[in-house]
């Protein structure tokens, strides 16, 4: 059972909106840091020269340049950080996007927009309740 | 700001720009570039605009934006033909969004039944009436459990932190005491302390102020290494700290080894791109094109996953594309409130008037003489000269955000005129402050308008006289020797002088027998009370005429003129300073007082000799130049600094030009030179003075009022500026 307060997330959406919401959910529960970035470049930069571990990735799917699935494929691809765990994030239920992505080893999915609950709900079916 | 207030401001502001970036991808999909680059944008453009929508429970707009989306979709798939039926369909459905976004901001209320009518158009696009694209929520059957989650090994970590703390004698010499800061650290759990006295010298070679002690605590709390930062954050200057998580030896073997490997694989930008790239293409090529494929094979592992996919050849050839875009898009930006752009504008206005009366004051001093002094002065100066253009630059913004607006504003008149009309722009990416670019969305909508009612002729019209049916309106924008030209040009009939001659004799503007060449005739259109339209059209009409646009114009320091070719079309042109905080002006004396003149109206200066200056009338004077007339203005009998014109042969003359190439001679006492001088509103620190335009602050401190040449001129022509501005300096003195 993880501890929410020593929990690192990395948002990662082309939109402020999202970041800031997503930070706004993310206080609430109580995760302990949270991180943004842009897109997926800063993201993977991020996950790849932090000294202190990311433990999970909610990223949209719908980039500019490189979408999520980009993402969450380098980031299975890399040895290091090929275990942190990923949560989509889509603007529409589009079961075959979920399912391309489950593929390439999605961890949970959320559709945008998104309560608090929803944000708790799935980072606990990834990680476990929180604590 | 209460922070879902300034989340919902983020969005909007966001929104704007998605409009922007939608209303410019639909722009290039019209014209034929339906790449899945240009498309996949446009998509997201729309698709940002509802998921954000969704958190504020914008219903309206979720909705719209959704059915626009599934339409977007189908054409993304391949499964839409973006036809010049859809493409008129989906760039009314993007002034529908913008109308929407927009009503959802300010509160207001769209047209129901015009949003309804364009859903259908929309849902007759996807071929579904209903909305078809139902939302599938249901995954139930998609397992979750692809890869193990190993934040246990993270969670599991024993709680605790070895803290080494060694203060050095700074920290000392400030007061502090390592014994507090310690028994700060203890309130975060037990701890265990030891002292590390090594060190310590002998007595006799001992310090009395110097720091020998380290301490190694072992803190027993379950804590964050920002907590135990926090205790020591206003010693950590002072001291050397080291805080390392409290490993049991097995697990902190792992743990280093795996940030030696960290560390070794240390990636560069590249490395990190090509990760990006090998991922992207051998995740989207399958996805997008044949969706099927991707899910029945099951995937290759992803640890071996070939860098070079098939398809060498297009690889290479995207790859510099797709460097090249990410390098560009990387440049990092940041909001930042306007009030504080604003403040740093006004202080380094403050430190320009201050650099003036320094340099005056050393002048002043005889000092000038000393070289030195005069070489830090000239940096400061010049110094000065750049942060202040570094400051402007902030406010400065690419007219960009203007020119999207107006393809909607022509589909929309072109629409109500009944005409064919291209837009054509140029220079979106001219710069200029952000206060202009605000405040000429309304003259330049005006004239887009104008170009169209009245520019273009009709379709068959313009077939008779041998034009495509399509008429031209180009909208240019570009900077000119220190200001920003926008001309608005159309390929239409051009002004029918006979009738707008006849027009303002009509109204009384001119009198009929009045000699005027045809620039001034094209001109009198900018005159109040002349509107050529016969009647008031709702287009160009809504009770707005030119005088207006140029009056706006003129608020911000501009000029409009208008270029006629008959039967070829028209030009209208707009100059507007970069920026309405400082202003190059000539510096003049009039009966003791200083005035600025704005440098931009001055065509020369000469000094008038007696057999120039003729006399009409009681007191009207002119000055004989160049086989004309020209009227004199005496500034200082203009602003009642005194009550008899000076002798013009024994003064100074200025030959300004005001709006619409009226001419005049500014008589004044001398030229003190030439400089550049930041302005200060006289509105927001007085009152409207008519005559002056505005303050600004001397070297020596002194107030110094800045002429308002339109105004000066016009009592060339009527006698409405009877004011006395003898009593403003002071007032403003003693304000300040």
């Amino acid at each position: 059972m993880p501890v929410a307060s020593s929990l690192s997330i990395l948002i990662v959406d082309d939109q402020q909106t999202i970041r800031s919401l997503a930070r706004v959910g993310f206080d609430a529960i109580g995760i302990g840091e949270v991180i943004e970035a842009e897109d997926g470049e800063e993201a993977l930069k991020l996950l790849l020269t932090r000294k202190t571990p990311i433990h999970l990735v909610i990223s949209d799917y719908n980039m500019p340049k490189f979408n999520g699935l980009s993402l969450l494929r380098a980031i299975r691809a890399h040895g290091p950080i090929s275990k942190t765990a990923f949560i989509m994030l889509t603007g529409r239920a589009d079961k075959q996007m979920v399912m391309s992505a489950v593929e390439h080893g999605v961890n949970n999915y959320l559709v945008k927009p998104f309560t608090t609950e929803a944000l708790k709900e799935k980072i606990e079916a990834v990680l476990g309740t929180l604590t | 700001m209460d922070p879902m207030a300034e989340i919902r401001e983020t969005f909007f502001q966001e929104c704007e720009e998605q409009l922007g970036e939608l209303e410019t991808g639909l722009m290039r999909m019209e014209s034929g570039q339906t790449d899945s680059e240009t498309v996949n944008a446009v998509f997201r453009a729309v698709h940002s605009i509802k998921g954000g929508a969704g958190a504020f429970g914008l219903e309206d707009l979720v909705h719209f934006a959704h059915v626009f989306e599934t339409v977007l979709d189908l054409i993304r798939a391949g499964r839409l033909e973006p036809s010049p039926e859809a493409m008129r369909v989906m760039l009314r459905a993007s002034d529908a969004l913008a109308d929407l976004v927009r009503a959802a901001r300010d509160g207001s209320t769209t047209d129901p039944v015009r949003i309804a009518s364009i859903v259908s158009e929309l849902r007759q696009l996807t071929g579904e009436p209903d909305a078809g694209d139902a939302e599938d929520d249901d995954f139930a059957d998609i397992a979750f459990a692809a890869v193990p989650v190993t934040i246990e090994t993270e969670a599991a970590l024993p709680p605790g932190w070895i803290v080494r703390f060694k203060p050095l004698a700074d920290l000392y010499a400030k007061a502090n005491e390592a014994g507090l800061l310690l028994r700060e650290l203890g309130r975060l759990g037990p701890m265990r302390v030891t002292v590390d006295a090594e060190s310590l010298p002998d007595l006799a070679a001992l310090d009395p102020e110097g720091a020998y002690l380290t301490w190694t605590i072992v803190l027993d709390a379950d804590c964050t290494e920002d907590m135990i930062r926090a205790v020591f954050e206003f010693v950590e200057d002072d001291c050397e700290i080291q805080i390392e998580r409290n490993l049991p030896a097995d697990v902190a073997v792992a743990a280093s080894s795996s940030a030696v490997a960290a560390d070794a694989g240390q990636p560069s930008d590249d490395e990190i791109l090509a990760l990006l790239r090998n991922a992207a293409a051998s995740v989207e090529a399958p996805a997008v094109i044949e969706p099927e494929i991707v899910v029945a094979p099951p995937p290759p592992p992803p640890a071996v996953s070939p860098p070079p996919e098939p398809e060498p050849a297009s690889a290479s050839a995207e790859a510099p594309a797709a460097r090249n875009d990410a390098a560009q898009g990387v440049g990092a930006t940041i909001r930042v409130d306007l009030d504080r752009v604003d403040r740093l504008i006004d202080l380094v206005g403050e430190l320009v008037i201050n650099e003036a009366m320094l340099s005056q004051r050393v002048f002043e001093a005889g000092l000038a003489r000393a070289s030195a002094v005069m070489t830090a002065l000239d940096e400061l100066e010049q110094l000065t000269r750049e942060i202040q253009d570094s400051v402007m630059a902030i406010r400065a913004q690419p007219v960009r955000s203007v020119f999207q607006r107006m393809p909607r504003l022509v589909r929309e008149v072109a629409t109500m005129t009944g005409k064919q009309v291209r837009l054509l722009t140029d220079g979106e990416t001219t710069e200029v402050d952000k206060t202009v670019i605000e405040r000429i969305v309304d003259p330049l909508t005006h004239m887009i308008r104008n170009a169209i009612d009245h520019g273009l002729e009709s379709t068959e019209a313009r077939l008779a006289a041998g034009k495509p049916a399509e008429g031209l309106v180009k909208l240019t924008a570009l900077h000119r020797s220190g200001r920003i030209v926008i001309e608005v040009e159309d390929d239409g009939a051009g002004i029918n002088r006979e009738r707008v001659r006849a027009k303002a004799v009509e109204k009384g503007l001119v009198s009929p027998d009045a000699p005027l060449t045809d620039e001034e005739i094209d001109n009198l259109i900018f005159m109040p009370g002349f509107s050529t339209a016969s009647e008031i059209s709702d287009i160009s009409g809504r009770g707005v005429g030119m005088d207006v646009v140029r009056r706006s114009v003129q608020a911000l320091g501009g000029r409009i003129s208008i270029a006629s070719r008959p039967g070829k079309g028209s030009t209208f042109t707009l100059s507007l300073p970069l920026t309405l905080a400082v202003l190059d002006g000539m510096v003049v004396s009039v009966d003791g007082h200083t005035l600025i003149v704005p440098l931009s109206a001055i065509v020369e200066t000469l000094q008038p000799r007696s057999e120039q200056v003729h006399t009409l009338g009681v007191d009207v004077r002119v000055l004989a130049m160049r086989g004309g007339y020209i009227p004199l203005v005496d500034v200082g009998a203009a602003l009642g600094y005194r009550a008899m014109p000076a002798e013009p042969e024994k003064s100074v003359a200025l030959l300004v030009e005001g709006e619409g190439g009226v001419r005049a001679v500014l008589v004044v006492d001398g030229i003190q030179g030439q400089r550049q001088v930041v302005i200060k509103s006289l509105e927001a620190n007085y009152r409207a003075v008519p005559g002056i335009a505005a303050a600004t602050v001397m070297g020596d401190g002194r107030v110094a009022l800045i002429l308002d040449v339109d105004a000066i001129v016009s009592v060339t022509r009527s006698d409405n500026l009877r004011v006395d501005a003898s009593r403003v300096e002071p007032i403003l003195m003693s304000a300040s």
